[in-house]
């Protein structure tokens, strides 16, 4: 899967931790979004301005999987969230 | 008219009797809808603030601040109607614009330490309370709760010292010397006075535990720990917020709900939904806590 170049969080966007989840509020929409300890993971990682793929490599020293399943699977994950608005691509 | 003074700090109600729900050129921003399609409250936005109606009901225009409320009666209901609605569901909202939070919640003291039982309507919130409160335990709400930090503990303050009941549960649980108040023109249920028979707390308490309520598909009690995620986004669903299209009043309330999601005490509480099993809800529930606080 092809991965964005970069991505931001919109200002509107909070996040906040609660347990080893992370809970998004988009203020724009009053939606809320929950994302896991991997989603979690890679929010923060966003939220420091690293870009999607050097989230990949970050994230495969910290997990033990392959390199197309994680790149599938943050890729999955970041489309989910530019279609709700939550990220925007700079590309 | 009549006036209303609440304790210190509540909203202030003053009735204006009766009058026509004139027709509106703005359309409402949000409205609440029952599962089965009734439309029961529209919200409106007016240049001093909002009006909030139940058509066919009453009208209530809430000052921006939340501070001022005026009610108005359809044409041919009474006050009962207006003191009605503006506890359950006017009086919540106007909290909430003072940047307070509300939840729909029953709560009692127990052994000590409030707990909460969160839930939609029907969900059996004000049972268990008249359930304690009848054998002895004291009630500090039975629909609107509220919190509030003091001196770092997430604290319950005292609301009106009343339960509202639906009929089966009051011939279950209530005897015929307590006191009601006015019949409301729109609901069967009862409200009942605290006294004796009710026992009431009218201190605030620090908050021990928060039990959401499950459907009753449970065969015997259950108490399980909520994760915090899934505490933040109940604690979301089930509190009162007037304008959820205000940022800056939408951020406040998702910090404070996020605050309190990381607490511990958040728990998944069902049983069967009957009134016999109401003993064994209490003493699982008494025997929980005692269990957390040891």
């Amino acid at each position: 899967m092809e991965l964005p170049q970069r991505l931001t969080v919109p200002s509107e966007v909070m996040a906040r931790q609660v347990g080893d989840e992370t809970v998004l509020l988009d203020l724009a929409s009053g939606n809320y979004f929950g994302l896991d300890e991997v989603g979690a993971r890679i929010w923060q990682l966003l939220v420091d301005g690293k870009a999607p793929a050097e989230i990949c490599e970050i994230l495969l020293v910290e997990y033990d999987t392959s390199r197309e399943m994680l790149e599938n699977d943050v890729g999955r994950l970041l489309k989910e969230l530019a279609a709700h608005g939550l990220v925007i691509s700079n590309s | 008219m009549t006036l209303a003074t609440g304790t210190t700090g509540l909203p202030r109600l003053i009735e204006q009797g009766r009058r026509e729900q004139r027709a509106l050129a703005q359309a409402p921003f949000h409205r609440w809808v029952f599962a089965d399609g009734t439309l029961w409250a529209l919200f409106y936005r007016e240049a001093a603030g909002y009006l909030l109606r139940s058509p066919g009901l009453a009208d209530f225009e809430v000052s921006a601040d939340g501070l001022d409320v005026r009610g108005w009666a359809a044409p041919g209901l009474g006050s009962a109607t207006v003191q009605n609605l503006y506890l359950n569901q006017v009086l919540p909202l106007a909290l909430s614009r003072q940047g307070k939070l509300v939840l729909h919640a029953s709560a009692v003291d127990l052994a000590g330490s409030c707990v909460a039982f969160v839930g939609v309507s029907g969900r059996g919130k004000s049972t268990l309370a008249a359930s304690f409160a009848t054998a002895g335990t004291r009630f500090l709400t039975d629909d609107g709760l509220q919190l509030e930090w003091r001196q770092g503990r997430l604290t319950v303050l005292p609301s009106h010292p009343s339960i509202r009941l639906w009929a089966d549960s009051q011939t279950a649980l209530i005897g015929d010397t307590t006191p009601v108040a006015p019949a409301a023109d729109y609901t069967p249920k009862a409200r009942f006075l605290a006294g004796n028979a009710l026992a009431f707390c009218d201190q605030p308490m620090p908050l021990g535990a928060v039990y959401f309520l499950g459907d009753g598909e449970a065969t015997v009690v259950k108490i399980e720990p909520m994760k915090a995620a899934t505490a933040l986004l109940e604690l979301v669903r089930h509190s009162f917020l007037l304008d959820i299209d205000e940022r800056d009043m939408l951020a406040l309330h998702f910090e404070e709900i996020s605050r309190i999601a990381n607490l511990p005490i958040h728990y998944h509480l069902d049983y069967p939904r009957r009134f016999d099993e109401l003993p064994n809800v209490r003493r699982a529930l008494v025997a929980h806590i005692k269990d957390r606080v040891e």
